[in-house]
């Protein structure tokens, strides 16, 4: 018994209009949900064309097939991901190939599937728990035939063979899925030891997901109750969400001190650092959940993890940049420095919307073309929504509305709109 | 006034700085500075207080919110109860309910959370680098106040009550941390709870963790002062801490078995009890098989156990090996005699609370067991000026006398025993149903043997 696959029409729409050259491949990627009974698909992006940095690169294989740069179909699925708020994520691959290479493209899929997966889970601050859906689906498209197979991989186990699967397309998959949003203040103080760049990417990443323990081990309250048990969570009643976490802001110290007697750490623990780190501030975190039947804890975790992400990846971008930079000048100068800052941006399927982070010399023209490349979408700028907020003293515009804000806050009319050719970031991982 | 109630409340609070120059001037008020901001935020709005095993949780800075309707700020105290989930979904032992009404307090759980979705400002996030080289401290603060109320009690006076507790608690600590820090060496700030006699009540006293009792004298002497306590006995040791009802003791032995009994209902006489906390400790215990030999062993592990939980040592109460050894040491008993199964006696017991616990004893001998009805005054005094567990050998068996009930006009008297030689299990309901801790008339004792008395003195110090 497979799994099943409802997909939006809009995705249908999408990948019959897909182009290739005759006897070439197209290589994409599948976004939604999945939940432990049915999946649902909402998104379907092919990979961007990537500019080449030297000389063409001469075909090496001997079929089109080996020309698929995996390298840079698993770096879109990773922007892509950075990209999904909470409760989505890159559910699979598609691959449209000439007819005459069907046979090999499944083999082609596993090796995409599962190398996508490894990228994507680096450096990521959580881990996957039992009751997660581990399957991820490959959909072959034939292009002269049209024909589409679709099967899935575990990728939780390297020998695991394709299943088959379904896969049916349905109006509307994800008008009526409910929306949860909160601002989560973030104040971390990292302690920095050692001087290369390599000792910041770790204690940054060790600081973090002691953070990140605390965020997964923190009450979530829904409309005021704690979300822990299966109580459905019913679409339109989601009023209030919160998080209430445990005092103690390091989870590393508690865990010490709750197995230990308490007399037994009777000192406290002193490194002598070379200096510190503080990522202090607010996020705003979203994340959508299925209506089909779902279960508070599960959109309690969906929210968890984005907050989780979000802080992340900000640090992570903002840590590349430094890189790329200041080159090996990181970890030696001083100051506060603001962090990329999320913006959405209505997806192609309506209902659910994308994000996107800014950094202080950008613009909504920047994100309109990073969300064009990623994710294959035209988006008028008035649509992205910038929830931007107080600094050293402005107003605050906010609004969490996918639809309107026309906010134009005080910060963006005197920045002047700096022409920099879109960031791709380049995914340097901790 | 008798309190229905403890709210007890608990959280690990991390104390986090970085110090420049840890042996500097400044470095003072950085710490200082790192408890001002734990000061505010346990005082600010997004402080919460859940109560344990329940749904109930409680903005206490906010004009009182809750997450249950019913719960508000001018509820009583008590109705938190019915929303409290029991661990054991009700007591198993029905017959247990002549137990109920001597368990004293109920105590209600909490524990502290913080709200981090109520952001107080809008700030955009950022990271801010330091490069210069620090010390950075970081050290649990163990966070854990308890307040005695009445069932009637506003539910806010008490969260009111708490987040006062909590500052105040708080500041406890940066006196403590401050007076103790060495450089960069801090020492975790522990509270301990002590139940003084009215109308101090129940208080909290915050001691430098690892800094032995014995350099702490000069602290309790200040408390003795201040809260008029007896300055001869100890009522601020940490084996003095209270003891909360709901909390298992972790080494399995009994407490107090005596108190589940009811005493006898003699004309005219008077109760005199053992003072404080013992362990009842009997035959087959620890993996010893002492069936039949160990029974003087045995009474004097249950005498070491209460001057070790009324706070006057630190020692761990001695094994049979430890204290045959003991007695070996004091040139009593020739090396051979550690690893044997002989017996031992009051006298025996006498030396080795000396030699180990530095504890003196009395010793009162009987010629016959019918003389022990004689002896009320002697005990009614030892009880009421020592309170301590009396050993008692004679024939071929020891026991412990933990207090007499006795009549000074008609002499008649009743002893209550707590017998060693029981190869059970913990088990309170046979315990006292079978009378093995228990009220024994005279002719419980061998009426032609002679007797001798162990009774242990206390040592005047606090």
């Amino acid at each position: 018994m497979g799994r099943s696959y409802f997909v939006d029409e809009a995705v249908e729409e999408y990948l019959s209009g897909l182009q290739a050259a005759p006897g070439s491949c197209v290589t994409g990627l599948l976004a939604g949900q999945s939940s432990p009974q049915r999946d649902f698909v909402v998104l379907a992006v092919q990979t961007p064309h990537r500019e080449s940095e030297g000389q063409l690169k001469a075909p090496k294989g001997v079929s089109p097939l080996d020309d698929i740069d995996v390298e840079w179909v698993t770096e879109h699925a990773k922007q892509v991901s950075r990209m999904l708020p909470g409760g989505l994520c890159v559910l699979g691959l598609f691959l449209v190939t000439p007819p005459e290479l069907s046979k090999d493209a499944q083999n082609a899929l596993k090796r995409l599937i599962f190398a996508v997966e490894k990228y994507i889970i680096k450096g990521r601050l959580w881990e996957l728990s039992e009751e997660d859906v581990t399957d991820r689906v490959t959909l072959h498209i034939c292009s002269k035939t049209k024909k589409l197979l679709c099967k899935t991989f575990d990728v939780k186990d390297p020998k695991s063979s394709a299943k088959p699967a379904d896969w049916k397309y349905q109006t509307g998959i994800s008008s009526s899925w409910p929306m949860l949003t909160c601002s989560v203040e973030v104040d971390l103080q990292i302690p920095v030891t050692g001087s290369s760049s390599d000792n910041t990417d770790k204690c940054m990443k060790d600081g973090l997901r002691r953070w990140a323990k605390q965020i997964e081990a923190a009450y979530c309250l829904i409309n005021g109750r704690q979300a822990l048990d299966d109580s459905e969570l019913i679409s339109g009643q989601v009023k209030t969400l919160s998080f209430l976490c445990h005092v103690d802001s390091t989870f590393e110290l508690r865990h010490m001190f709750e197995q230990s007697e308490l007399g037994e750490r009777s000192s406290a623990l002193v490194q002598v650092c070379s200096g510190s780190m503080r990522v202090r501030g607010v996020v705003h975190c979203r994340a959508y959940i299925h209506n089909n039947k779902p279960k508070a804890r599960h959109a309690a975790q969906a929210i968890k993890r984005d907050i989780i992400n979000t802080v992340c990846s900000r640090v992570e971008m903002f840590l590349e940049d430094l890189c790329i930079n200041e080159g090996s000048q990181k970890g030696l100068c001083s100051g506060q420095q603001a962090l990329p800052r999320r913006v959405f941006a209505p997806m192609p399927i309506s209902g659910l919307s994308v994000c996107d982070y800014m950094f202080p010399d950008e613009s909504t023209a920047d994100v309109a073309e990073r969300l064009k490349e990623m994710l294959d979408c035209e988006t008028p700028e008035e649509d992205i929504d910038t929830i931007f907020s107080i600094i050293s003293g402005f107003e605050i515009t906010d609004s969490q509305d996918d639809d309107s804000s026309k906010h134009v806050s005080e910060i963006q009319a005197e920045n002047p709109k700096i022409q920099k050719p879109p960031k791709y970031y380049a995914g340097k991982l901790f | 006034t008798v309190c229905d109630f403890i709210f007890r409340l608990k959280g690990i609070l991390e104390f986090a700085c970085q110090l420049d120059n840890p042996n500097g001037v400044q470095s003072q008020s950085t710490i200082s500075k790192s408890f001002q901001d734990l000061r505010s935020k346990v005082t600010s709005k997004n402080i919460v207080f859940t109560v344990c095993n329940s749904p109930v949780l409680i903005w206490p800075n906010t004009g009182f919110q809750s997450s249950v309707e019913s719960l508000t700020e001018a509820s009583a105290c008590g109705d938190i109860l019915q929303w409290i989930e029991s661990d054991d979904g009700g007591s198993k032992k029905s017959s247990k309910k002549k137990d109920k009404k001597k368990s004293g307090p109920t105590v209600v759980n909490m524990k502290l959370l913080f709200e981090v979705t109520e952001p107080a400002g809008n700030t955009a996030p950022s990271l801010i680098r330091v490069s210069t080289q620090q010390h950075c401290v970081k050290m649990p603060l163990p966070l854990d106040c308890a307040l005695s109320v009445t069932t009637d009690e506003r539910l806010e006076t008490v969260c009111t009550g708490l987040v006062e507790a909590l500052n105040k608690q708080l500041a406890d600590m940066e006196e403590v941390v401050l007076q103790y820090r060495k450089g960069s060496s801090f020492l975790v700030p522990q509270p301990f709870h002590f139940q003084l006699p009215e109308p101090a009540g129940l208080i909290t006293v915050v001691y430098p963790a690892g800094v032995p009792d014995s350099q702490l004298q000069a602290v309790r002497e200040d408390l003795h002062r201040k809260f008029e306590l007896p300055c001869d006995r100890p009522y601020l040791r940490r084996a003095n801490a209270f003891h909360f009802p709901d909390a298992a003791y972790k080494d399995g032995y009994l407490r107090n078995p005596h108190i589940h009994l009811n005493p006898p209902n003699i004309e005219d006489a008077k109760l005199y009890l053992v003072q404080g906390v013992y362990s009842y400790h009997h035959y087959m215990q620890d993996h010893v098989d002492d069936n039949g030999w160990g029974c003087a062993y045995r009474s004097l592990q249950t005498i070491c156990s209460w001057f070790q939980q009324q706070g006057y040592v630190e020692t761990a109460v001695p094994t049979h090996t430890q204290i045959q050894q003991a007695l070996v040491d004091v040139g009593d008993k020739e090396p051979r005699f550690v690893g044997s199964r002989q017996w031992i006696g009051s006298i025996e017991v006498q030396a080795v609370l000396n030699q180990l616990l530095g504890v003196t004893s009395k010793i009162m001998f009987v010629s016959q067991g019918s003389e022990l009805a004689t002896k009320g005054r002697e005990l009614a005094n030892h009880f009421q000026t020592e309170g301590t567990p009396v050993m008692i050998g004679g024939g071929v068996l020891a026991h412990t006398i933990l207090g007499v009930v006795w009549s000074e006009n008609t002499g008649q008297i009743r002893f209550l025993i707590l017998d060693p030689h029981y190869t059970g299990g913990e088990d309170l309901q046979t315990i006292t149903d079978k009378g093995w801790c228990g009220w024994k008339g005279p002719e419980f004792w061998d009426q032609n043997a002679y007797y001798n008395l162990c009774l242990p003195q206390r040592p005047k110090s606090i």
